[in-house]
């Protein structure tokens, strides 16, 4: 369950970073740079279905796109290859999960162009039509039209990389529609019976409840919590005493609290170590 | 705009689905020439093309329209190999008509 803590914190930042930084010597600079310079240290590596992407709202143009209503940076999606046609500047291949079919371009290094007829280019595993492949990439718009700018393109191997990827894309959707697995259990445990159609209604509370808290991992959501549910006076409750209550260790309690302080969400009442929920 | 979308379907859900392209993962249980039948969640009927190249006992995904008898018309089948694990797979299947937001459209 703390699996799900990944897609809200910014636990992702250093590895997008070198994504968005790094990457291909501006040969897409341009529309990149500015939208990518706002949301550098929030970038999110988000595993979608390619429906997703063709979905994905941009507010304005150069605006960072959405999924969900959550901003994304950079996406992961498998997809059989349907096509690949080799351009002097990029590669592109078209990719079809069963969901969608979008192009994925691939710009090519002009200096590294060279290895690809020398002798390490078969260590090198070969992308080949109607095989799957898995991509990391940012998506673009260029004319109306839209395609994924590659980072990384690469053969899947293991045909259960397909199915566990279209689960995990099911499960970061629903932690964003919905929010995350332990809220969902905790108040929506009730509804179990329709858990399809029903289910959501309950969903959507806890959705809101999640809304009002960007950006915090699960710890944290779990603190906030256990200080809003547990009976206290108004000196708010000590961390030892939340450590107990929520079943966490005391730093990890002290971090997750931090967290919440910096967001403004709870605040220190007699000690520092002591907290209650900062109410409006 | 017509949906390129496959939705991915097994042998329960083929009679909401006649007449339109689909996916179905699961396992080769007899060849026959032109024909063989393949188990996904149930038996399904699939009438080859020339060259799908299917391997007894082994997984295989076929892309393929529905017909009205409910055997499937395939147009391209992938060896999947014979390491995959059918609950995870009976998943995907449950998340995409219980979640269907972000795999197909569908007209309801």
């Amino acid at each position: 369950m703390d699996y799900g803590g990944g897609y809200s914190t910014t636990s992702y930042g250093a590895q997008g970073g070198a994504g968005g930084g790094g990457f291909m010597g501006g040969s897409q600079g341009g529309s990149q740079g500015a939208a990518g310079k706002g949301t550098y240290g929030k970038d999110t590596l988000r595993p979608v279905t390619i429906k997703q992407v063709l979905d994905a709202q941009q507010p304005h143009p150069d605006a960072e796109f959405k999924i969900d209503d959550v901003e994304i940076t950079q996406v992961s999606f498998v997809g059989q290859i349907r096509n690949i046609s080799t351009q002097t500047t990029n590669i592109t291949y078209k990719l079809d999960d069963g969901t969608g079919t979008i192009e994925v371009k691939q710009w090519i290094d002009a200096d590294a162009t060279m290895d690809t007829t020398s002798d390490s280019a078969p260590s090198k595993p070969k992308l080949v039509e109607n095989e799957w492949a898995r991509v990391w990439g940012r998506l673009k718009a260029f004319n109306n039209k839209r395609h994924v700018g590659a980072h990384v393109i690469r053969p899947v191997a293991d045909k259960m990389e397909i199915t566990y990827h279209l689960l995990e894309a099911t499960f970061v959707h629903l932690y964003f529609v919905k929010g995350p697995l332990d809220q969902i259990k905790a108040e929506g445990g009730g509804a179990n019976g329709n858990a399809g159609e029903v289910g959501y209604g309950g969903g959507g509370d806890t959705g809101m409840n999640g809304g009002q808290m960007p950006n915090v991992s699960v710890a944290a959501r779990r603190v906030y919590q256990t200080l809003k549910d547990s009976p206290q006076n108004n000196e708010g409750l000590h961390v030892q005493n939340v450590a107990a209550l929520v079943g966490m260790n005391v730093a990890d309690v002290k971090k997750a609290g931090d967290e919440l302080l910096s967001h403004s969400m709870i605040f220190t009442t007699v000690d520092d170590d002591t907290w209650a929920v900062l109410e409006f | 705009m017509a949906s390129e979308a496959t939705p991915r379907v097994n042998a329960k859900y083929l009679d909401s689905f006649t007449n339109q392209t689909v996916r179905i993962l699961g396992k080769v249980v007899s060849l026959r020439g032109e024909t063989a039948t393949i188990d996904a969640n149930g038996t399904i009927n699939v009438q080859l093309n020339r060259d799908a190249h299917l391997q007894l006992n082994n997984a295989v995904e076929v892309v393929g329209k529905v017909q009205q008898d409910l055997s499937v018309k395939v147009f391209q089948a992938t060896d999947f190999g014979s390491n995959i694990d059918f609950i995870a797979v009976e998943a995907v299947v449950d998340a995409t008509h219980r979640y269907k937001e972000i795999f197909y459209d569908s007209n309801d």
